[in-house]
């Protein structure tokens, strides 16, 4: 029971780091990411390659980072090229290139992946720095949004074109807010393989991507606390709920349409909502 | 040396000649009206010059420096600031906070030292005198998306204001306005230009144009078909013919 | 020989392509949503028409009341899902529509069984003929013949009917058309009505082609159907179709040159990431 509990906080704080990554991205900045699950799986191949080459496990999770927010970098060089419209097709892209070239690489295992990665401390360890992590996330995600990077990214957001005529160089945040998000889902990524000690493709696909962006929708996206309860919600959602997991994705589906037909702003839009409410 | 200089500007969006040769020398202090027929290539050429589009010809001088192939942002940061024809608030934001933003420029130059700061007091200080400036300050604390086009339209102004402009480049600020409206937002254009702001001002409101400009260009079909004073502009055989048979300019002066 | 043999049988690919990218680029030239969505209808398609042809129906009988199905539930679902998202953001309506495709997905898991459901008579699948040293069979011929068709049909009442021209001028300047008197509502449901039922005949045709119909099988389809559709620029209805020709070529030919280094269905995306980055409004899109 105890080892279940735990593997289920350890997801939990992995599906958060991931939903507060990508609102960063997509929330934050708004610009619309369907292939996140690609920054994840290149932050766990990254890291598992190094450790099981013998490397210690720190410098495997930095490796992972570094790997995930180089993507990162490169993605949103791309989308500076492309017309909103074409963004989301792109990312998603992405993520289906990176499926297809990894599925083809024998030395990261093809479609078997990589196993054997070895754990560098006891579950219940994995699990506490798996939480400790995703606090640190959040609160770098609460204090993005207050600072002045968090008001830059708004405008460019809401009017990117506006933004630059005010002077922001709207590049190198569009560039910033692409690193940093994948970056953490790079983290998130390194963290998940030494955890499950496998990887295999399967695992970063578009169903993947689209998990991590349900949980920012339905938590509100564009609200830090928001993605956090949906990413909490939909990892609990399938365990506490047997029937759900099977009906899991018509679930998530479901979940989808309703929360765009009754509240596009998510959980966040309804407390929002109901507070402002009470103010009158 | 001119403020502004222009030479040869050019350019063609699949064979039509959207702006021709256009030459223009604009100096410190002046208020010029750019005015044209609807089609004649006057926000395309604003576009030029904020930097929106590049030229397919010709060359652009801000103070000197050839700003021909800089990204629109340098150019805001070199002191080149404009209004959008259709207002661009940021709706999320209250009206305070968008100006606010826009005097946060150098604090924001780099992400990275944007996310270490987290003072948001100065911004508010510097921005709330703008306000005061171009009379809205008492919609300070209203959302942008809750304020009418006439408080809009100040905020855009309010908001170019905020970065600090040496050319303040207008584009149709009085659209959209009743005449009463467009009478005071006209009274602050002059104003601004008085304290020493350069401006042009590319405006369909003739009425209001000829009140308040000291300068008259005019844009026909891509070509600048005039240029120099408005009363003598105006009379202009060129001028009455683009405007149809000198109906609307005739009327306006 | 084997190149041509590549080609022709990339090329009728890309007529599949075709006739699912046709759809998505309608409705977004209508509505401007990223319309996911719509690998599900090719897959009710596949659906209806498996599932009455076992039960004993003549194919053609079945492949009609697939299309018509289809044509049922595509303006079904731009009421009740798209049309309350109109003046939302964009990315609203392209999440509403990943979530109606994921519910149809695994709806259908959940009705039919994961493992899909295979055509128990299905002659065509091996009977073929040779065409100049290139084998094709017989679903591969209706494949070419079924697009050429329906699609040559859609230009024709595109271009010469009475509510095709609506169609069009709703496209270009919806405002205007109404002025005079096309109603769009009716132009709308026509375009959910005919992108759908293109993508049940060719969800049909593929059921056939690889004798079995799966929950997912439309999914990496619509995919590509995107990246085909801003390949040939977003509502370019020719464009689209050059887009899901060259497609399906560069699938063929890059599934054995490229096998090495790519999975197949990532290759649509290269493809589209290469050319955005060389001609970021699409292929055939003149930069305005």
């Amino acid at each position: 029971m105890e080892a279940y509990l735990y593997s289920l906080a350890t997801f939990a704080a992995l599906n958060v780091i991931l939903a507060v990554g990508l609102n960063l991205i997509s929330g934050f900045c708004g610009q619309i990411s369907l292939g996140h699950a690609a920054f994840y799986g290149a932050g766990a191949y990254a890291a598992a390659v190094l450790s099981v080459a013998g490397w210690p496990f720190a410098l495997s999770c930095l490796f992972g980072a570094l790997i995930a927010g180089l993507l990162g970098l490169v993605v949103g060089l791309a989308s500076l090229r492309v017309r909103e419209d074409f963004l989301a097709i792109t990312t998603m892209g992405v993520g289906f290139l990176f499926l297809g070239f990894v599925r083809k690489q024998a030395w990261l295992g093809g479609e078997f992946g990589v196993s054997n990665i070895p754990s560098p401390m006891s579950s219940g360890a994995m699990t506490v720095l798996a939480m400790g992590i995703a606090l640190a996330v959040i609160a770098l995600s609460l204090h993005l949004n207050r600072s002045w990077m968090g008001r830059v990214f708004a405008a460019v957001a809401q009017d990117d074109d506006a933004a630059q005529t005010l002077g922001f160089d709207v590049a190198r945040y569009k560039l910033a807010a692409f690193m940093i998000g994948t970056a953490s889902a790079g983290v998130a990524g390194a963290l998940y393989a030494h955890i499950t000690q496998l990887i295999v493709p399967d695992a970063f696909g578009f169903i993947t991507s689209i998990t991590i962006l349900a949980m920012v929708v339905i938590g509100g996206i564009g609200s830090t606390w928001g993605v956090v309860a949906g990413a909490i919600l939909l990892t609990l959602m399938p365990e506490l709920f047997r029937f759900v997991n099977e009906y899991k994705l018509l679930v998530y589906g479901g979940l989808l349409i309703v929360v765009m037909r009754l509240s596009p702003d998510g959980l966040a839009g309804i407390v929002h909502a109901l507070a402002q409410r009470r103010r009158g | 040396m001119s403020l502004l200089e222009v030479r040869h500007l050019s350019i063609a969006f699949g064979g039509v000649h959207a702006v021709e040769n256009v030459a223009l020398e604009v100096a410190g202090g002046e208020l010029v009206g750019l005015i044209g027929p609807n089609g004649a290539g006057k926000t395309t050429l604003l576009r030029l010059l904020t930097g929106v589009i590049k030229p397919d010809a010709g060359r652009i001088r801000f103070d000197g420096r050839d700003i021909t192939r800089e990204p629109v942002h340098r150019r805001a940061r070199e002191g080149l600031a404009m209004t959008h024809q259709v207002v661009r608030p940021f709706r999320h934001m209250t009206i305070l906070e968008n100006v606010a933003l826009a005097t946060a420029q150098d604090i924001a130059a780099r992400p990275l030292l944007a996310l270490l700061r987290t003072d948001r007091q100065a911004a508010r200080e510097r921005a709330l005198p703008l306000l005061e400036q171009v009379g809205i300050a008492e919609v300070a604390e209203r959302l942008a998306s809750e304020v009418p086009l006439g408080h809009l339209k100040r905020m855009q102004i309010a908001r170019a204001l905020a970065t600090g402009p040496r050319l303040l480049l207008l584009d149709e600020p009085l659209a959209g306005l009743n005449p009463a409206e467009a009478g005071r937002i006209g009274d602050l254009v002059r104003a601004l230009n008085e304290g020493g702001l350069t401006i042009i001002l590319i405006e369909h409101n003739l009425g209001e144009v000829l009140r308040i400009v000291r300068r008259l260009a005019v844009l026909d079909r891509g070509e600048l078909i005039a240029d120099g004073l408005p009363e003598s502009v105006i009379r202009q055989r060129e001028v009455r013919a683009a405007y149809l048979g000198g109906g609307d300019v005739g009327q306006a002066a | 020989m084997f190149h041509v043999e590549l080609l022709v049988v990339g090329l009728i690919q890309g007529c599949m392509y075709a006739m699912m990218a046709l759809g998505l680029t309608l409705v977004y030239g209508l509505l401007r949503i990223l319309h996911v969505a719509h690998a599900g209808l090719f897959t009710l398609g596949a659906y209806v028409g498996v599932l009455t042809a076992n039960a004993g129906l003549p194919i053609g009988a079945a492949a009609l009341l697939a299309i018509a199905a289809a044509a049922a539930a595509g303006p079904l679902l731009y009421h009740v899902v798209y049309k309350p998202l109109l003046d939302k953001p964009p990315h609203v309506a392209l999440i509403a529509s990943i979530g109606v495709l994921i519910a149809m997905t695994d709806g259908f898991r959940l009705l039919f069984g994961p493992y899909g459901i295979p055509f128990q008579e299905n002659p065509w699948f091996v009977t073929g003929w040779s065409f100049g040293g290139v084998f094709l069979n017989a679903i591969q011929i209706a494949l070419a013949i079924a697009a050429i068709v329906l699609i040559g049909g859609f230009a024709v009442f595109a271009t010469r009917s009475r509510m095709g021209v609506a169609w069009r001028a709703t496209v270009t300047d919806p405002a205007m058309a109404m002025t005079f008197g096309v109603d769009p509502g009716k132009v709308r449901n026509l375009a959910f009505a005919i992108a759908s039922g293109l993508a049940a005949a060719a969800g049909v045709l593929v059921g056939l082609l690889n004798n079995l119909v799966e929950p997912g099988m439309g999914n990496i389809v619509a995919y590509k159907g995107l990246a085909i559709i801003v390949l040939g620029g977003l509502g370019n209805v020719p464009g689209t179709l050059v887009a899901s020709l060259i497609l399906g070529a560069a699938e063929s030919f890059g599934t054995i040159y490229l096998d090495a280094l790519l999975d197949r269905d990532a290759i649509a995306f290269v493809v589209l990431i290469i050319v955005l980055m060389w001609r970021p409004h699409g292929l055939l899109v003149r930069a305005r």
